[in-house]
């Protein structure tokens, strides 16, 4: 079940009855969250509810182990059970088709000849996301981070909890489970403003980036054969950087409405990443709940900054790797996550040479726009689904196509500039505060007229149900 | 504001996750801000305004708006509630249902526009599953077809020739067909059924007057060389259960629609096909078709009719003698060509492609009347209508 479809309309409201129902008990509304949940997940594809209890069970009973053991290469067999389980799962269902191809053309390459059968597995929803948030769960108790949850159902509606189940944010128990333990109950308050960021969440999805700009990115990269020049490719990952922010940022806008909505508080997933000075600012402030993931469970057990300059650049670089391959089974993700961490560790090299630098506002801007250009590089090959294709699109950007192709229609293309442009534009005014802030300093005249307005674009754009992109990873 | 909370009370919020104002940026920390620790719940702040206020404020105001988008819909637009839109979901339940059917038909926006199918059930008995899609090669949903170990009936292939003998890509459907078994999922279902029952009340949820697809349409040819939103196909169709399509009627009435419509199809200017494009479509026909016979199927190609100002362009492209009369031919099946109908000469064609919504009926009559002689596994019913003719969808003649 997705945000932005009518199914969804019917069952939050129908949660949200039974969630203030006044005749259930905290723990039956718990219950009744995690059979929401499960109801939630099995809309997609039933079956693959199995990989979810699987995923339950087994860390649950791996952290209850890790505790009981006595030595501690016994709780390391439990941790690596954890490990090995959930990335298996998630490398076959992932990965399995993508190291099957490989496998081929390196066979081919050395002259073996070897056709395997078709590889016709389909991707569970989300399995990336509650991976990730699983395996915290084990890491954090196997790194005495934390202590295992007190009860199973807790622990299973952490896994499940339907708001962050599929795209995120990525949660670590720790921020979740301790608020199941007390009964939970939202305010009036509380539950409207939950509504308004569903509602800008939604405008984000359904009419910036469903509407507006999707068709203006696969007007350039899904027109096989033909050759974008600058400005149709510039336009177009233009548009495909507020497309891909307002997809993944209206899913985690419309996510933390939905959760506060029933009293509960989720973490913040974007904090204005377009307005950032640099990449690490950009890291700190695109998908914080991956970006930090990754550095707590990854960079740092690399080695992190700990062990000098070369493991240094060389735990970044293999974070950033690992990374573009979560996004997906393509080396195009690889070369994306490699390009990240290429300007990371050009940023940290140029930070130490550049000691004590501190930019004006002019040189702000003249970087956050630097930034901006050079992320949009990035996205080049995250969108593309092949290296040719994002050699077409680049060869554009850099206004090297002898006969361009003019793709792009004016009227799309305007409204695609003057909603990238507004988009960038916010980022960089409220780069240094938050939308709660701004909203407190805002009339409130204002903010309803403006949350009508968002509400209103939303019905009469209607939508077409579309997936977040975001699933699919 | 902080100094307003009491220590009791901003303890409290921290471990609910929720506190009541908003925190400044850097007070509110993410888990960006705690490297290698286990993260706290987080919190989330409630900016100070009388929300409950704003909320009515804003869903009383989205009403108004909404009804006042509802009323323009109605009366300036002239949509109607009831034409309950197609979208690839209402086309992946049609092809589901087509797997079992005893007749479906396939192909392009002609034989959906031109199909009445309350006529043919009530010549026949039996009402075929419509699954042919707007813009899109039947050759491409022959071949799905012909894939269905299931489907043994009778399909039905209507093709536009420029259409069917397009040289690459499946057209509008490719998404159609891409997503098939991706738009049978549970909530894909529901989300089904809450659309038409939704549009069953609503005229404004039409798709071709979205947001996103009318407002670029202050582009009026701006830009050489791409299709500017103006020029596009705008709505001419309305839909009804069971993907039955018929002309929306301002099309036949609106002169500057019906216009624009005209316009939109750039006369069918195609170059000419090249005759080794026809082998080749011919030829994965040609394999289809048997594919589909020798589980016990058969395959009947129709061509609905086109207005002489397209049908010239048609022929210039692929003329009959290459595309149609060869297919039939290579593929060794039995096909009905608008042309060969007397009933269906001088239909009405209000943009030129498609027939008017009463023509589709006569139309239906001609093909069904010669269809029943072509397959022994249709029927002409006893207490079928009489025919129908020109008459009963066109104005009379001018004489001489």
């Amino acid at each position: 079940m997705i945000f932005n479809s009518l199914t969804f309309l019917v069952f939050f409201a129908a949660v949200m009855a039974l969630h203030y129902a006044p005749f259930f008990s905290w723990h039956q509304k718990k219950i009744n969250l995690l059979l929401a949940s499960y109801l939630f997940y099995a809309a997609w594809n039933p079956p693959f509810v199995i990989l979810l209890w699987i995923s339950t069970v087994v860390d649950w009973w791996a952290a209850q182990w890790m505790v009981r053991a006595k030595r501690e290469h016994t709780r390391k067999l439990w941790m690596l059970i954890s490990v090995v389980v959930n990335l298996g799962m998630l490398g076959y269902f992932k990965y399995g088709g993508f190291l099957l191809d490989n496998f081929v053309d390196l066979a081919a390459a050395v002259g073996v000849v070897y056709h395997p059968p078709g590889w016709d597995i389909i991707l569970p929803v989300g399995i990336s996301f509650y991976t990730f948030a699983t395996l915290s769960y084990t890491l954090d108790v196997y790194l005495r981070r934390s202590k295992p949850a007190g009860s199973f159902l807790n622990y299973a509606l952490f896994v499940t909890f339907f708001p962050h189940l599929v795209a995120g944010p990525i949660m670590r128990p720790t921020e979740l489970v301790p608020q199941f333990e007390q009964p939970r109950q939202a305010r009036l308050n509380q539950i409207f403003f939950g509504l308004a960021l569903l509602t800008l969440g939604l405008f984000q999805k359904v009419v910036l980036a469903d509407g507006f700009l999707a068709p203006v990115v696969e007007a350039v990269y899904d027109a096989p054969g033909k050759m974008p020049g600058m400005l149709d490719s510039w336009v177009a990952t233009l548009a495909f950087a507020g497309q891909i922010f307002c997809d993944f940022a209206g899913y985690s806008t419309s996510a933390i409405g939905v959760a506060l909505c029933l009293g509960f508080a989720m973490p913040d997933n974007f904090r204005f990443p377009y307005g950032a000075v640099g990449f690490s600012d950009f890291w700190r402030r695109w998908h914080i709940t991956l970006s930090s993931w990754l550095r707590d469970y990854l960079y740092i057990p690399l080695g992190g900054n700990r062990h000098g300059q070369a493991r240094t650049y060389a735990a970044l670089m293999g974070t950033m790797l690992l990374g573009g391959l979560w996004h997906g089974a393509n080396w195009t993700f690889v070369v994306w996550g490699g390009l990240h961490g290429l300007y990371l560790s050009c940023e940290r090299w140029l930070r130490s040479r550049f000691k004590g630098f501190t930019p004006g506002r002019a040189a702000t801007l003249g970087l956050a726009l630097l930034t901006f250009a050079l992320i949009n590089i990035t996205w080049v090959f995250f969108r593309a689904k092949t290296f040719t294709d994002a050699g077409v699109v680049l060869k554009g950007i850099a206004g090297m196509q002898a006969k361009p192709d003019p793709l792009i229609a004016a009227g799309p293309m305007i409204l695609a500039i003057l909603i990238v442009s507004a988009i960038f534009g916010t980022h960089l005014a409220m780069r240094n505060t938050t939308l709660e802030a701004v909203i407190e300093r805002t009339p409130s005249v204002a903010i309803a007229g403006i949350w009508s307005v968002l509400l209103f674009a939303v019905i009469v754009e209607q939508g077409q149900g579309s997936a977040f992109i975001y699933f699919a990873f | 504001m902080p100094s307003s909370i009491s220590h009791s009370k901003a303890r409290d919020a921290e471990v609910r996750g929720v506190r009541e104002g908003a925190l400044p940026a850097g007070l509110r920390q993410t888990a960006s801000h705690r490297p290698g620790q286990a993260q706290p719940v987080p919190t989330r702040d409630i900016p100070l305004r009388p929300w409950v206020k704003m909320g009515v404020f804003a869903f009383a105001a989205t009403t108004l708006m909404t009804a006042a988008w509802e009323w323009n819909a109605r009366t300036n637009i002239g949509l109607r509630a009831g034409d309950i839109d197609d979208s690839p979901q209402a086309w992946a339940e049609a092809r589901r249902a087509a797997s079992s059917a005893e007749v479906a038909i396939v192909g392009d926006s002609r034989i959906l526009f031109d199909t009445d199918l309350d006529r043919f059930e009530k010549m026949t008995g039996v009402r075929p599953v419509q699954a042919a899609i707007v813009g899109t090669n039947g050759r491409a949903l022959l071949e799905n077809f012909a894939n269905d170990a299931k489907f043994k009936g009778l399909l039905i292939v209507g093709m536009a020739d420029t259409s069917y003998f397009r040289p690459q890509g499946v057209g509008i459907g490719g998404p159609y067909l891409k997503s098939f078994n991706k738009n049978d999922k549970p909530s894909q279902l529901t989300g089904l059924w809450l659309d038409r029952w939704l549009q069953n009340y609503l005229a404004f949820m039409d798709s071709d007057y979205r947001l996103s697809r009318w407002a670029p349409r202050f582009d009026n040819g701006w830009r050489k060389g791409t299709d500017s939103p103006y020029d596009d196909v705008w709505k001419i169709s309305e839909t009804f259960p069971g993907r039955q399509y018929f002309m929306w009627d301002r099309i036949e009435t609106d002169p500057y629609l019906q216009g624009h419509a005209r316009y939109a199809w750039h006369g069918f200017k195609r170059p000419p096909l090249p005759r080794a494009v026809a082998d080749k479509v011919i030829e994965r026909s040609a394999e289809a078709v048997r594919r589909i016979r020798a589980r016990g199927g058969d395959v009947i190609f129709v061509r609905p009719p086109s207005a002489p100002a397209l049908r010239v362009n048609e022929e210039k492209s692929l003329p009959r003698s290459v595309g149609w009369d060869r297919l039939l031919v290579g593929a060794n099946a039995k096909g009905i060509h608008a042309d060969d109908l007397p009933q269906a000469q001088k239909l009405v064609l209000p943009e030129l492609s498609h027939l008017s919504r009463k023509c589709a009926a006569v139309f239906t009559d001609a093909y069904v009347r010669r269809l029943v002689e072509l397959t022994p596994r249709l029927k002409l019913r006893a207490d079928a209508p009489p025919p129908l003719g020109r008459t009963d969808c066109a104005p009379a003649l001018p004489k001489g």
